[in-house]
């Protein structure tokens, strides 16, 4: 045995080492996005239909002055001197923004979903309070970002931000005042400048709109989002791409165009979608439809359900009488062979769930802490969008196109869940590895989110069309294999899904943008 | 100990100064009942009426052999299962990490001494790390250096303490997003805080029997914290104190011991009890 002694002792520390290096380095690597030059400027989307002006040019912007003008030239000696000698920490923010104001902005508005989306705690009477726009930092936190409310954040973010670029486009074709390094060449430039006229400025247009609609949606982050804004307006000029007064510009377009899509916002509806009286009579009315047992929250103490009335908000792409039209027909009721095969079905998941089923439930699962499934879809465009080099008003419509599609989808669906006013399958034994949403089962909305943003993004990206649908059906079976949904709640949420998704496309298709 | 991801189990890592002589197997097999009903989130200690009760359960087989009488090599691995009296959190089951130490006793002056111990440990299954606090492991690789100075006297009286810093790999979770440190990550790569443990021991050690009373802290080194009324997750500071009584009874090869634990005060995790009943048995495999 002893000659092995030190073979044993010293393998031992051998071993110990590698894996103490591998294990040491806890660096998180991270895709990162850069800035491009757009593979087209897209310079007619001035005259693209937006969603809430009468006309592009509905808000004035007063004409630039010269470039051959004194108060002109003394902005681009400004610029020069701002955009020399950059410090580390203006380099990064210039690469960090230069990926894309839409993209980036997208971005924050996912990472402010996920931080809170958390449902509130009960008290000690047993009751949830209700968050407190008023008080939006106390506890519970405002908002609650769960799914329809980070789907219609993040609509009115993105229609916010495709208006103000479409006004913006037609007055930077109007005045066509050149990038300041076209005027000035000695001017030096981070990032690669395009043939767009750069009054007013892309970015302090969406950076204003932007900043806008969060405050709105965020209230709590004020302090949070006037730093990002400050930061982004001066990366611009860090990086040589715009002088004060393409900036100032913007900001005043961009803030004035966002408030008036934030009027849309504040009279849409979601003011009483969490209108609790409702729900007695919307039990009635699902049981008088032949629905024999319906939802009960299976949390405890009983928590209310989330936004029973959230069916009720206005919708973007199509009216409420379509809404009727289109509601899946009704599931298969407690009791039912049918019902009682799905529900075998679950069952057998919960004895044998494969590794690959929990993968699959896991990976969509986009639950509390997550930025949800639309910020799950949202981000599948962002990305898309900057793979295929959309300049900033191309990638505003399709993350509008997306968006909208997005919170109809989710009002879509809502109006169905409290239409029919289901039970979980929780209600009849099963377990959940992913937990459990505290509303009615039909339909499954993961799957409505799903195919709805799928169809829209196979009608912009055609040539990932069978990724993405093969995504969102993924995503909708990952609901039966956390065991949250029957199978017909996630097969027809999904036809629902597609017929939300043709809206958005009949949309797109008449903008005016010819794409 | 607490049991977010089965940390428990740490406790059970050697921390005595008891050696196998050279060409002696010692082999232990224990079964260990952990659970709390309430737990530190962030540092807020609140019970949770969606788990009501939450348990760990763990079979583990643990042999310790006698390479000399100074260098054992230690080996553990441990089936583990979880479970809720409330809500409708689904268990998780499987073959959780192997481990292996090695064990020296570096310096044996007059009944004292100072001994060193290397451990690395591996998962062996694909079980999900992220489903807190249901999930039984984290899914980290990782590398223990511990010393460990005991002082025995000739009454069998001994005072024995460690310390320990474990690096702990990062891991891949199921989603490609997900949200730490108040922001997202957009990879589906998590970094796990390092951790220390540290440990005080007094007790009684006879030739057939063993008693002894314990404290034992285990701290990551950084981390951040449960969100209000969210679930943990692997990147959390996790922390917990534990006292506790440790006993062996072993008149010939086969013999049994027993652990009781109390977690007194903790973070990010929860306030266990745990019991651990073993049964030993020592092969002698001297020529």
């Amino acid at each position: 045995m002893k000659k092995y002694v030190p073979y044993l002792k010293y393998s031992g520390i051998t071993l110990a080492i590698l894996v103490g290096v591998f294990a040491c380095d806890k660096t998180i690597e991270e895709p990162q996005r850069v800035g491009y030059t757009p593979a087209s400027v897209d310079e007619k989307a001035g005259t693209w239909k937006t969603y809430s002006l009468a006309s592009p040019e509905e808000i004035s912007v007063p004409a630039p002055t010269a470039v051959t003008s004194s108060e002109y030239v003394a902005e681009l000696a400004t610029l020069k001197g701002l955009a020399s000698n950059l410090s580390q920490e203006q380099k990064e923010a210039v690469v960090y923004w230069g990926a894309g104001a839409v993209y980036r902005w997208n971005e924050i508005a996912r990472e402010l979903a996920a931080r809170y989306n958390i449902p509130p705690a009960s008290n000690a009477d047993g009751k949830y309070p209700v968050p407190d726009a008023a008080n939006p930092l106390a506890d519970p936190k405002f908002p609650f970002a769960n799914p329809p409310y980070t789907a219609r954040a993040l609509a009115y973010l993105s229609v916010a931000q495709f208006d103000a670029l479409v006004s913006a486009w037609s007055y930077k074709y109007k005045f066509k005042r050149a990038a300041p390094s076209k005027v000035d060449a000695s001017i030096p430039v981070a990032l690669p400048v395009s043939t767009l006229p750069s009054y007013p400025s892309e970015d302090a247009v969406v950076a204003a709109a932007s900043v806008t609609i969060l405050k709105a949606m965020f209230p709590g982050e004020v302090t949070y989002l006037d730093e990002k804004l400050k930061e982004h307006l001066a990366s611009r000029q860090w990086a040589g791409m715009n002088v004060t007064s393409d900036l100032s510009a913007g900001t005043t377009l961009g803030g004035a165009i966002a408030a008036k899509v934030m009027g849309r916002a504040r009279t849409d509806g979601m003011g009483a979608a969490n209108n609790q009286a409702l729900t007695a009579g919307m039990i009635e009315a699902a049981k008088s439809r032949g629905i024999k047992e319906p939802w009960v929250s299976q949390e405890a103490p009983l928590r209310p359900p989330m936004l029973p009335n959230y069916g009720a908000v206005a919708t973007w792409n199509f009216d409420k009488a379509t809404l009727g039209q289109i509601r899946p027909v009704i599931p298969y009721v407690v009791g039912s062979a049918e019902w009682q095969k799905e529900l075998d079905e679950l069952k057998s998941i919960q004895n044998n769930q494969t590794r690959e089923q929990a993968r699959i439930a896991n990976y969509w699962a986009d639950g509390a802490g997550s930025y949800t499934p639309p910020g799950h879809w949202h981000r599948a465009a962002a990305n898309a969008a900057h793979e295929a080099r959309f300049s900033e008003v191309k990638m505003a419509r399709a993350l509008a196109l997306v968006g909208t599609a997005e919170m109809d989808a989710g009002i879509a669906c809502w109006e169905t869940k409290y239409y029919y006013y289901t039970p979980r399958p929780q209600q009849f034994g099963l377990k959940t590895s992913v937990g459990l949403p505290n509303f009615p089962s039909y339909t499954s909305g993961h799957s409505t989110f799903s195919a709805a943003a799928a169809t829209v993004l196979s009608y912009i990206f055609p040539d990932q069309a069978t990724k993405f649908d093969a995504q969102a059906k993924e995503a909708s079976e990952s609901r039966i294999y956390g065991l949250i949904h029957y199978r017909i709640d996630c097969e027809l949420g999904l036809v629902h899904g597609r017929k939300i998704g043709e809206y958005a496309i009949a949309r797109g298709k008449a903008d005016g943008s010819g794409l | 100990m607490g049991s977010f991801g089965g940390w428990e189990l740490l406790a059970q890592m050697p921390s005595d100064a008891i050696y196998m002589s050279k060409g002696q197997v010692c082999v232990a097999t224990m079964y260990t009942n952990s659970s709390w009903n309430e737990y530190w989130e962030n540092t807020l200690k609140r019970e949770n009426f969606n788990i009501g009760t939450h348990t760990t359960q763990s079979v583990m087989v643990m042999p310790a052999i006698g390479i000399t009488n100074r260098l054992n090599v230690l080996l553990s691995l441990p089936y583990v299962w979880t479970k809720t009296s409330a809500g409708n959190l689904m268990g998780q089951k499987g073959l959780q990490d192997l481990s292996g130490w090695l064990k020296w006793k570096a310096v044996e002056v007059k009944g004292f001494s100072i001994n060193g111990l290397l451990g690395a440990s591996i998962p062996v299954s694909k079980y999900v790390p992220d489903f807190l606090p249901m999930s039984i492991g984290l899914q980290c690789k990782t590398v223990s250096a511990r010393i460990l100075p005991s002082y025995q006297h000739k009454s069998g009286v001994y005072v024995t303490g460690h310390w320990t810093y474990s690096w702990r790999s990062n891991i891949n979770v199921d989603r490609d997003a997900y949200q730490a440190d108040d922001r997202v990550y957009n990879t589906n790569e998590v970094s796990v805080p390092n951790a220390t443990d540290w440990g005080a021991r007094v007790g009684i050690l006879k030739r057939k029997w063993q008693t002894e009373v314990f404290v034992e802290n285990f701290s990551c080194v950084n981390g951040d914290n449960i969100r209000r009324n969210d679930m943990p997750f692997p990147t959390n500071n996790m922390e917990a104190t534990t006292v506790g009584w440790y006993g062996k009874f072993q008149p010939k090869a086969l013999g049994m011991n027993a652990r009781v634990g109390y977690v007194t005060s903790g973070l990010n995790m929860g306030q266990s009890t745990s019991v651990m009943v073993g049964v030993l048995y020592l092969f002698n495999f001297k020529k």
